[in-house]
């Protein structure tokens, strides 16, 4: 598939994110391919050309794609992941040690045990809540962090550490790293990709996907939640089809008597051909995102059909798709504060949990059967986990928890069947091979070939890296060897 | 590029190719060793290894290891080795030889080693001009060139054609004859106003059958307000101008600086000498006598206009640190040098720049002319550099407004204090009623005093740290009472007379900082001082002074700016007026007399006209710098009068056009791209100056024009723009880090930190956008509606209409046939089955609308109206 998409165009024209939401990226990128080409050979005496061709790792990778599936709001961990039996004892008693509350005036100290049940699962036996059933199926395939801490309590600023490496804005998020590093596998297609909830964006917006002070090209480019995915991609309804056909018929006549008088300039004989390919881009591009080709069961496995599955199983088949058709990184969101459960868990985590369980186990067990996973780092979480206690009690939720909480990641060389690092009692603050976002990072650049300390970008005559002189540590114990 | 375009500009033949010169140290071998080994060997203070590679005797003489070459033995000549297997020049991969360097040291040793002529007899250690330095072309005074004789005058309209025609014989060719009418009507319309000509320009023009017909035109067209708004622009993108910091992703907006920008569209529209707007630029605040207060117009404009210096992205509006600091001044001189200088100085700041004469000394010489303003160590962050414009009446109303708003601000104040501890007594009221007297102690007590009751019961119960900033949480009706006193407040102090502000470059008074050589451009290793000067180089070429005093007594400022910019736009600096004549040459013929107009130095591409170059420079200074007399000169010459079209052999002879027998054809860039449909139409709302067009994020993160409304982070309702959105390209606010679609993807540039020369692509992007975007879809509609209500309803009158409008031409015959047929397979398709009888006609009459629409995108998406010819 991938040969039959890169072989039939030319590689100045293909899918252009100029036509996407946030229009720099695109252009910026596809100029830059197109000036690769047309720039005369001149002493560099600086660096000023970036491009998204392939480029070696330093090393022999494991993974060289990666899929996130990013809850953002914060799903509960002690819910979820992060099994705490002892806190039975304490349901609705005065927490017995510290906690540093978001919301003051709804806090109560009283602690609230997880009223979901949790069991040993799959061959290596990990406990997950009765919430994800899906996700407990394949939990021989992924490897469960418990232990994960960034330390700061706000979504923005945990995000931002997450996404980016620091709580600051401005930085470049994890894709644009990979995509500065290893370019693209694909000319149809930008190297990386955010498929946006239908919902708000997430907090921090376009900060997610941003290429901060890296160039432009390496910027996350946005594919819409619902058609058209891609802004000016598609025609406007009234001009679809026989409309639109005989409009660059006419079009092209105007071209090529214009060009006629004009023969020898080869500007406006591209110009014809951009006309050409943008039609048939339409149709190529249109092609990666139409998942009506996929047989039945297939996309029931995604959930499709159902009501409560369908956005988030599309979009998780679509990540699957750009992958076959070599996009380095995509991210997958849920929307503005999806997870953020300070009130009404008790309905709204499940709610959560029907959107995105049996998607996500879905592009698991799909990446697995395709032979996709090996090279595929597939990750699903959030910026932070959830407190112990109750936050208002006449709603009962949970309030942030950045401390303590869990994630998954799942191939690409990250061990099978894992559950690494532990909280403590109460699931508030990891206390157990703890793994913070710098070292997450760390890890992640190894299984792409990468060292994080070395992959670096000039800035203001200094060398930045991700890690920006945190003491990223690569955690061997969560890999696969 | 072609290999027979190369050749020409090396200006290694201009005939036929004939047999290859001998290489020669001068011009084949010692530019490799500037780029790679001059560092080490000869231009610095350090010798390594005692080896000097400035000349050809030097190489054989060698150094400790002996000769490094011998002449006619490449075999045994030890400095082909050592590039050879990679061991010099040591470090990076990219410093390396390339195999082509490698084989021309190779032949040039084979070949005997020859140099052009004598070595100079002594050669002092460290950075020293050579011959080739000394006689570059650019840094030459400028010499009027008597514009040579040509043997075929026909064509001959001025002396500008007269350098044209004489290139054009060398290869038995002519210019070419005049284009028609429409087209020159269009391509001077587009050129000085970046609009297309209206009907009635139209009409006013192809009736003056008199001699002086164009002459008349080009003078209506420079008169028009529009051609500010183009031509500022231009200078727009040379300056970096923009109306945000450029950093980080909050790139915060700068919110005074359209001030500059106002300025130098009104300062192009009123002709200010070049030389004036260039020292108002570089020098306004030393001609205005501090305090800046109660300013005079003119005075105001002076320090308006050293926005300029103020273009650069600062990156101290966030972290105010040493690097961004000096940040800041780096891309400034790097925006001077090349908007004004055309030549990369900034590539000495590390050290001396590796292909022109430019020693790394000379860098922080002129670094030393901008330090007193742009001083690191007493920096002024962005809020700091403005300078207000209210007078001293305004500043007493306002004094008297506060103070009423204030006695307001008491009243919040003591009603919030009632409403928290009200609050709290609620909050006690819900504990067991023993408690309560401790909670109320707690809550008195400092928190660093209350005793392990009073704390933990503080904590068992967090709801009763009530709070200014929680309050709403318990009481909404109180915080609304709350934020409806504080509006009172604020809608009063809204009453205050407008304080509105100018962004200045200027002094502070104090010491004098002290300009210092970086070592290897490294800010933590200041090295010798240095005294202010312009490049060293000029010196050596003009015999011109090019040091500066330290310090002007006779103004508040150390004038160095001043005296600099005074001898930038004396009339015998070499660079200045070659760069801004070369830079309006490309916007004119879409390509300069030099291709690379930021850059004239070494890397940068020799002028295909140089005695043309010359004879225009001197023109536009003796004739008082004037652009609008220089665009009068250039376009009313026969080679910018001529046709796109050329005989074949010329095409084939010069394809890229370097001889000029031929206009080029030119894509319109973003800005005229959008303006024009907007023109044609007829959405355009032609309201000038004052704060930007905002660009904000729509629902999807797609940057579009609109004022941000934004809920909790995200965007709201979307906010009427009452036709703003239909403002000319360059009132629309320029952040960095949102670049309107539909400029961006038509090659607007970003900012960082400036742009010298435009690049103009060909991508499906595009296509996309034409074919598909809301913006090209609606004003097709709305040019449809323009149509209809100008052109009445008959078809052939609105494609007439049409053409008029988009291409500024009548239709052909066989075009109104292909256009007609268009129109009614569109209809038909709309049409679809015969309908019902009784709503046929009004369903004809929709599709017939929507036919319309379609057509008219099709003439905006059409190769002849996005090109000029």
């Amino acid at each position: 598939m991938q040969q039959s998409i890169t072989g039939e165009h030319d590689r100045r024209h293909f899918l252009t994110t100029g036509s996407l939401g946030l229009g720099s990226l695109a252009t910026a990128w596809l100029l830059d391919q197109d000036r690769a080409q047309a720039a005369p050979i001149r002493p560099e005496l600086v660096k000023t050309h970036y491009d998204t061709l392939p480029k070696p790792p330093v090393s022999p990778p494991r993974a060289n794609a990666m899929i996130s599936l990013w809850m953002q709001g914060g799903p509960s961990h002690i819910d979820l992941f992060d099994p705490k039996p002892e806190m039975a004892k304490w349901h609705m008693k005065p927490f017995p040690g510290k906690v540093k509350y978001d919301n003051a005036a709804q806090a109560s100290s009283k602690v609230l045990h997880s009223p979901w049940k949790f069991r040993p699962r799959g061959d290596c036996g990990t406990e997950i809540s009765q919430l994800l059933p899906h996700t407990a199926d394949i939990v021989d395939d992924i490897c469960l962090i418990r232990s994960m801490r960034t330390g700061v309590n706000n979504h923005g600023q945990s995000i931002l550490a997450l996404q980016t490496g620091r709580i600051l804005k401005g930085r470049p998020s994890l894709g644009s790293w990979l995509s500065y590093g290893l370019g693209t596998e694909t000319d149809n297609l930008p190297s990386f990709l955010a498929l946006i909830d239908p919902g708000q964006l997430p907090v921090e917006g376009v900060a997610n996907w941003s290429n901060g002070w890296l160039p432009a090209i390496y910027q996350g480019t946005v594919i819409r939640p619902r058609e058209p995915r891609i802004l000016n991609l598609q025609p406007p309804a009234q001009l679809a089809g026989k409309v639109q056909r005989s409009f660059l018929d006419y079009v092209g006549r105007l071209n090529t008597r214009h060009l006629a008088q004009r023969a020898t300039e080869h500007d406006l004989a591209a110009r014809i051909a951009s006309y050409r390919l943008a039609e048939r881009m339409q149709m190529s591009a249109h092609a990666a995102l139409d998942i009506s080709g996929e047989s039945k069961a297939t996309q029931e496995m995604y959930g499709i059909h159902d009501k409560a599955t369908a956005d988030y199983g599309t979009r998780c088949l679509i990540a699957r798709r750009l992958v076959e058709r070599g996009v380095r990184f995509i991210q997958v969101y849920t929307q503005n504060q999806f997870w953020d459960h300070h009130g009404g868990i008790k309905k709204s985590l499940p709610r959560a949990c029907r959107k995105v369980d049996k998607p996500s186990a879905a592009l698991v067990r799909d990446l697995k059967q395709r032979g996709l996973l090996d090279s595929t780092v597939v990750h699903w979480g959030g910026e932070m986990g959830r407190l112990p206690v109750i936050q208002n009690e006449k709603n009962i939720g949970r309030d942030h928890n950045t401390h303590g909480f869990s994630m998954w990641v799942a191939g690409g060389g990250f061990a099978r069947g894992l559950a690494y690092g532990q909280t403590d009692d109460f699931g508030h603050k990891s206390v157990e091979n703890v793994v913070n976002h710098y070292d997450y990072h760390a890890t992640l650049m190894y299984l792409f070939g990468i060292d994080a300390n070395t992959l670096t970008y000039t800035r203001n005559t200094r060398e930045k890296t991700i890690l920006d002189g945190q003491p990223g540590r690569i955690v061997r114990e969560l890999l696969d060897v | 590029m072609r290999p027979a375009l190369s050749a020409l500009l090396l200006g290694l033949l201009t005939g036929p190719l004939t047999a290859a010169p001998p290489l020669t140290f001068e011009r084949d071998i010692r530019p490799i060793f500037k780029a790679h080994c001059l560092e080490c060997h000869g231009e610095t203070k350090e010798l390594k290894g005692e080896l000097d590679l400035r000349l050809r005797r030097f190489l054989v003489s060698g150094g400790d290891s002996g000769a490094a070459i011998v002449p006619g033995d490449p075999a045994a000549s030890a400095l082909l080795k050592r590039v050879s297997t990679g061991e010099m020049p040591p470090g990076k991969e990219s410093r390396k030889l390339t195999p082509a360097q490698l084989d021309l040291i190779r032949r040039w040793i084979a070949t005997g080693a020859v140099t052009a002529g004598p070595e100079p007899k002594t050669l002092a250690r460290g950075f020293q001009f050579t011959d080739g330095d000394r006689s570059y072309w650019a840094f030459q005074p400028i010499r009027r060139a008597t514009p040579p004789t040509v043997k075929t005058l026909a064509e001959i309209r001025n002396p500008l054609d007269q350098f044209t025609q004489a290139r054009l014989e060398t290869i038995g060719h002519t210019l070419g004859g005049p284009a028609a009418k429409s087209t020159l009507l269009r391509r001077a319309t587009f050129d000085l106003l970046g609009l297309p000509p209206t009907p009635i320009q139209r009409t006013r023009f192809l009736a003056d059958t008199t001699p002086g017909a164009w002459e008349r035109l080009i003078d209506r067209l420079l008169a028009s307000p529009h051609y500010g708004e183009r031509w500022g622009r231009h200078w727009l993108d040379a300056a970096g101008y923009a109306d945000s910091e450029g950093v980080a992703s909050v790139d915060p907006q700068r919110k005074w600086a359209w001030q500059y920008r106002d300025w130098v569209v009104n300062s192009h529209n009123d002709d200010l000498g070049w030389n004036r707007f260039l020292l108002a630029q570089l020098a306004g605040d030393e001609m205005v006598k501090p305090p800046y207060k109660d300013l005079s117009p003119g005075d105001l404009q002076l320090l308006t206009a050293t926005g300029y210096l103020r273009t650069a992205p600062d990156g101290t509006v966030g972290s105010n640190d040493a690097a961004n600091r000096n940040q800041v001044v780096a891309e400034t001189i790097n925006i001077v040098s090349t908007s004004i200088l055309g030549l990369t100085v900034g590539c000495a700041q590390c050290h001396n720049h590796r292909y022109d004469p430019i020693p790394q000394v000379d860098y922080y010489r002129l670094r030393a002319i901008f330090e007193p303003a742009l001083n690191v160590a007493r920096w002024k962050r962005p809020g700091g550099r403005l300078v207000s414009l209210y007078t001293d009446a305004d500043r007493k109303e306002a004094a008297r407004i506060e103070k009423e708003a204030k006695v307001i601000d008491g009243e919040r104040g003591r009603k919030q204090a009632t409403y928290i501890q009200q609050t709290f007594d609620k909050e006690v009221a819900k504990l067991a009623a023993a408690q309560r007297e401790l909670a109320r102690l707690a809550r008195k007590t400092d928190a660093k005093k209350r005793t392990p009751a009073q704390k933990d019961l503080l904590k068992k119960h967090p709801s009763l740290n009530v709070s200014a900033g929680s309050l709403y949480l318990y009481d909404q009706k109180a915080a609304n009472d709350l934020k409806a006193i504080s509006k009172r407040a604020s809608d009063l102090r809204a009453t205050k007379p407008q304080e509105t502000f100018v962004r200045v470059l200027a002094e502070q008074s104090g010491p004098v900082p002290v300009t210092r050589v970086f070592f290897r451009g490294d800010i933590t290793q200041p090295r010798q001082p240095v005294d202010p000067s312009g490049l060293s180089i000029l010196g050596v070429t003009t015999r011109e002074p090019v040091t500066l005093a330290q310090n002007n007594k006779q103004i508040g400022s150390t004038g160095r700016r001043l005296t600099w910019a005074r001898r930038l736009t004396g009339g015998t600096h070499p660079l200045v007026a070659r760069v801004i004549v070369n830079r309006s040459w490309m916007h004119h013929f879409g390509r300069g007399l030099v291709a690379t107009p930021g850059d004239i130095g070494s890397l940068g591409l020799r002028p295909t006209h140089p005695q043309l170059l010359d004879w225009l420079a001197d023109e536009f200074m003796r004739t008082g710098w004037s652009l609008k007399r220089l665009h009068r000169l250039v376009m009313t010459s026969a080679t910018y009068r001529q046709s796109a079209s050329a005989p074949g052999p010329l095409l084939v002879t010069d394809p890229d056009n370097d001889l000029l027998g031929r206009m080029s054809i030119r894509r319109l860039d973003a800005e005229s791209l959008r303006d024009a449909i907007l023109a044609v139409s007829g959405s355009l709302n032609p309201r000038r100056y004052g704060p930007p067009v905002p660009i904000m994020a729509d629902r999807v993160g797609q940057w579009v024009i609109g004022k941000e409304n934004l809920n909790a982070g995200r965007p709201g309702a979307v906010v009427d723009m009452s036709n703003e959105q239909y403002r000319r390209s360059v009132w629309i606010e320029v952040r960095r880090s949102r670049p309107l679609g539909v400029l961006d993807t038509f090659d607007r540039p970003a900012m960082v930190p400036n742009c010298t020369e435009r690049v103009s692509t060909t991508v499906s992007s595009q296509s996309l956008m034409m074919m598909n975007s809301d913006f090209v879809v609606s004003q097709s509609t709305r040019f449809a509606e323009r149509l209809k209500a100008e052109a009445g309803p008959k078809t052939i009158d609105r494609i007439h209409h049409a053409w008029q409008l988009v291409y500024g031409s009548e239709p052909t015959a066989a075009e109104i046939g292909e256009a007609t047929a268009f129109l009614d397979e569109q209809t038909a398709l709309f049409n679809g089955p015969v309908p019902k009888a009784d709503d046929k006609k009004k369903k004809l009459a929709r599709s017939r609308d929507q036919a319309l629409s379609v057509f008219c995108q099709a003439l905006f998406s059409s190769s002849r109206f996005l090109y000029v010819d």
